[in-house]
């Protein structure tokens, strides 16, 4: 059913994604949303929540119909109140005792994969467009074979380091193979990134669905090589340029002086002046590239999508947003969101293959919020 | 008549239709070939905003619209509840809402800046002395593992100063637990730390600082200060609680930049430690008051601290050679870089950086020793 387009050839037809929230509107919510979570004592939290993604979902339009959140806010608060005891218990093991707190981080992080896995299914599962739901197939077998090796690598890592930093305290001439090892696995781990992400991404996309449609993925793992290789190139510039002008400040200041704390009141400056723009860089450029890579590469039977972030834009928002919040203790929060939803809905599009009214509802069983509370009270980024 | 799309729950298919409904409850498409459904089968979603109304038949199907106003007539129509809609009529109160923006301000004011310091000392208060001492465990080891070193201090001056400290704690109720002990600071020079389960650590680096041991006595008993008020217990709590505090403001925002939300923890966070770092001046005062100690020790203490952290302290430092007068030649280094850095900070105000730090201004802390 999903080919018959294709092969009549069905029109392909640009249709941009629109976004009309309203700063004030949205406000007006956020802040009723807050009070009425204190006065609960963050029971509301979760209707907060389910409240702020309806208006988002709802202000973003595709071909003149709107995405619609559906999560249950009682199913929201289970999953807060879980997380929240299983939080209060590891903030308690970890301030009793180092080694406690360890033992329930490792075993935290040895869940990691299951609450992506969960969070992905809650979030896509209650989203709906055009009375058709989106789903996520569970397969944590996928997850955990994905995240098994950087993990034996970072664990061989965190092992090496420490018998490293462990010979050397107890004074025990240093054996000269631990540098070599771990030279060796931090270049491993830098090396396996991009390809990491990409089989992290690849695993989301391809076990999403709209209705029965199975998303696919064609961007490919050079894709990411490239994205982290142009990074580097940056970061090698970057540290030339804070080389370059920390000895024009010394060499300013070397004849006469020759004061140490003198120069050092240059550092501040030096500091806003380069290494500010250089972080906002880093985030814009990360998250740009990383979303266009993303959307450009999703094909949903035949429809496919397309994002044309800029860098520099993202930079400019970046900046006013982290300005204005600060300036106003977070009050213009809203403010903030609405513009960066509106700017990136702007730039996304589908390019429909004919139209959009042949994707088939599935039935599909309630989920769980565990996993998704989990990740958000243990700051993690599970974010689609 | 409400025009509006319609979805008939089997496939994504789109028709635009208009629903009608009879004053008896029955609600239908005018375009459609299906049956009429009694209002109370359906499933209407509250309004929020300017988004569109979502309503939701038995038979799966779903009827979208942008026309608000005349959804919510309906539902007055046909429905009595008076709840429907209950959170959107306080988002569209222009005063309601003022009054909300207002009262969340005080509120997040008050309870930050009272609110949990003051139910933090009281939980502190309330748990039993071991919690304390089981919290301490395993901070020196780490500390000796990382930073610390042997002290060098001959065990004659160690007995002195060990002296002291007993002799400081005869005035202290309920001090039986706290002792003393020595380790060479290396990176962390110049410095000293009680831990929580009683334990005070002074480094090599600021024994060295002394020329007079009532100088070392008022950082005691400013250490011993920290212990008395539960500090570190104190400094768990507030920083759970600030933690949860944050969590249930944003919690509906936690995929906003934590930057955000980092440097006002930061702030508050090192408003916290300095108004601890205050608390225990006070007790040093009061206790140096008491015992009619000079409490102009502390200032040339805190004086020296400072100073030490010069560069051209360091360098006088390490041009010490030889063996001999080394306690006096160590003492001109530090009087020297005293005096240095007071010619310097005369023109010193509260510069931005002091908000993040975690203790307050020396010039603050010195001047309160001094006046006395």
């Amino acid at each position: 059913m999903e080919n018959v387009n294709e092969e009549v050839g069905a029109q392909i037809i640009n249709k941009p994604f629109e976004f009309t929230g309203k700063a004030g509107e949205f406000f007006a919510i956020w802040i009723v949303n807050v009070a009425l979570t204190i006065l609960t004592l963050g029971i509301y939290s979760a209707w907060a929540k389910v409240r702020t993604n309806q208006y988002f979902y709802g202000n973003t339009l595709l071909d003149g119909t709107s995405f619609r959140y559906t999560a249950n806010p009682k199913q929201i608060l289970k999953g807060r109140i879980i997380a929240f005891v299983v939080f209060m218990l590891y903030f308690a093991a970890s301030s009793v005792s180092p080694i406690f707190g360890a033992g329930a981080f490792f075993v935290l992080m040895l869940l990691v994969p299951a609450f992506l896995v969960m969070s992905m299914a809650f979030r896509l599962k209650n989203s709906v467009y055009r009375n058709v739901r989106f789903n996520f197939n569970k397969d944590f077998s996928g997850v955990y074979k994905i995240f098994a090796i950087p993990v034996v690598v970072m664990s061989a890592y965190i092992f090496v380091v420490s018998q490293f930093q462990e010979s050397i305290a107890s004074g025990a001439e240093a054996k000269p193979e631990f540098p070599v090892f771990v030279f060796v696995l931090l270049g491993l781990i830098a090396l396996m990134a991009p390809w990491w992400e990409y089989m992290i991404t690849n695993f989301r996309v391809k076990h999403a669905k709209y209705g029965d449609a199975g998303f696919s993925f064609s961007a490919t793992t050079k894709n990411y090589y490239w994205l982290y290789i142009k990074l580097v190139l940056v970061l090698i510039a970057f540290s030339a340029l804070i080389g370059l002008s920390v000895a024009g400040i010394s060499a300013l200041f070397k004849p006469e002086t020759a004061d140490p704390s003198e120069m050092m009141k240059y550092m501040p400056i030096l500091m806003v002046v380069i290494i500010v723009p250089f972080y906002l860089w880093l985030f814009a450029y990360m998250a740009t590239k990383r979303t266009n890579l993303l959307y450009n590469n999703i094909d949903i039977a035949g429809h496919k999508t397309q994002s044309e972030l800029k860098t520099g834009y993202m930079m400019y928002l970046y900046f006013t947003n982290t300005l204005g919040m600060l300036l106003t203790l977070g009050l213009l929060m809203p403010w903030a969101k609405i513009r960066t939803a509106r700017y990136r809905a702007s730039v996304t599009s589908v390019n429909v293959a004919g139209d959009l009214s042949q994707f088939v509802v599935v039935q599909t069983d309630k989920q769980s919020a565990l996993g998704e509370e989990m990740g958000e009270m243990f700051d993690m980024d599970l974010g689609f | 008549m409400i025009k509006g799309s319609y979805f008939n729950g089997e496939t994504s298919d789109k028709k635009d239709v208009s629903l009608f409904y009879k004053e008896d409850g029955l609600v239908g498409f005018n375009e459609l070939d299906v049956d009429d459904v009694s209002f109370n089968e359906i499933n209407i979603s509250s309004r929020l905003g300017n988004t569109p109304r979502y309503l939701n038949f038995p038979d799966g199907s779903q009827f979208e619209t942008l026309d608000n106003i005349a959804i919510d007539e309906m539902v007055e129509k046909l429905a009595n509840d008076p709840l429907h809609g209950l959170a959107h009529k306080l988002e569209s109160a222009k005063s309601f809402v003022l009054f909300t923006v207002v009262a969340v301000i005080l509120f997040g004011w008050l309870f930050v800046q009272y609110g949990i310091p003051a139910f933090s000392k009281q939980i502190a208060e309330l748990l039993p002395e071991e919690a304390s001492q089981y919290m301490g465990q395993g901070v020196l080891d780490a500390m000796d593992k990382g930073f610390f070193s042997e002290s060098k201090l001959t065990e004659k001056r160690q007995n002195e100063l060990t002296s002291l400290f007993n002799s400081l704690l005869k005035n202290i109720e309920s001090s039986k637990n706290y002792q003393l002990k020595f380790r060479l600071g290396g990176k962390i020079k110049a410095n000293a730390f009680a831990l929580p389960d009683g334990t005070i650590v002074f480094t090599d680096e600021l024994i060295n600082l002394a020329e007079n041991d009532l100088e070392i006595a008022s950082i005691m008993l400013h250490e011993i200060g920290h212990l008395k008020n539960h500090h570190s217990l104190r400094a768990t709590i507030q920083q759970f609680s600030l933690a949860m505090f944050v969590m249930v403001i944003t919690g509906d925002v936690s995929t906003s930049s934590s930057i955000i939300t980092a440097i006002p923890v930061m702030l508050v966070e090192s408003g916290f430690s300095q108004g601890m770092e205050t608390e225990a001046d006070t007790y040093s005062l009061e206790y140096m008051q008491k015992q009619k100690i000079d409490p102009n020790y502390f200032a040339i203490m805190m004086e020296k601290l400072e100073a030490s952290y010069s560069v051209e302290y360091m360098s006088c430092m390490d041009s010490i050679s030889g063996k001999e007068n080394v306690r006096l030649k160590r003492i001109k280094c530090i009087n020297d870089a005293v005096k240095l850095s007071k010619a310097e900070s005369n023109e010193g105000d509260k510069s931005t950086m002091d908000y993040f730090s975690t203790h307050p201004s020396s010039k603050e802390r010195i001047d309160r020793f001094k006046l006395k």
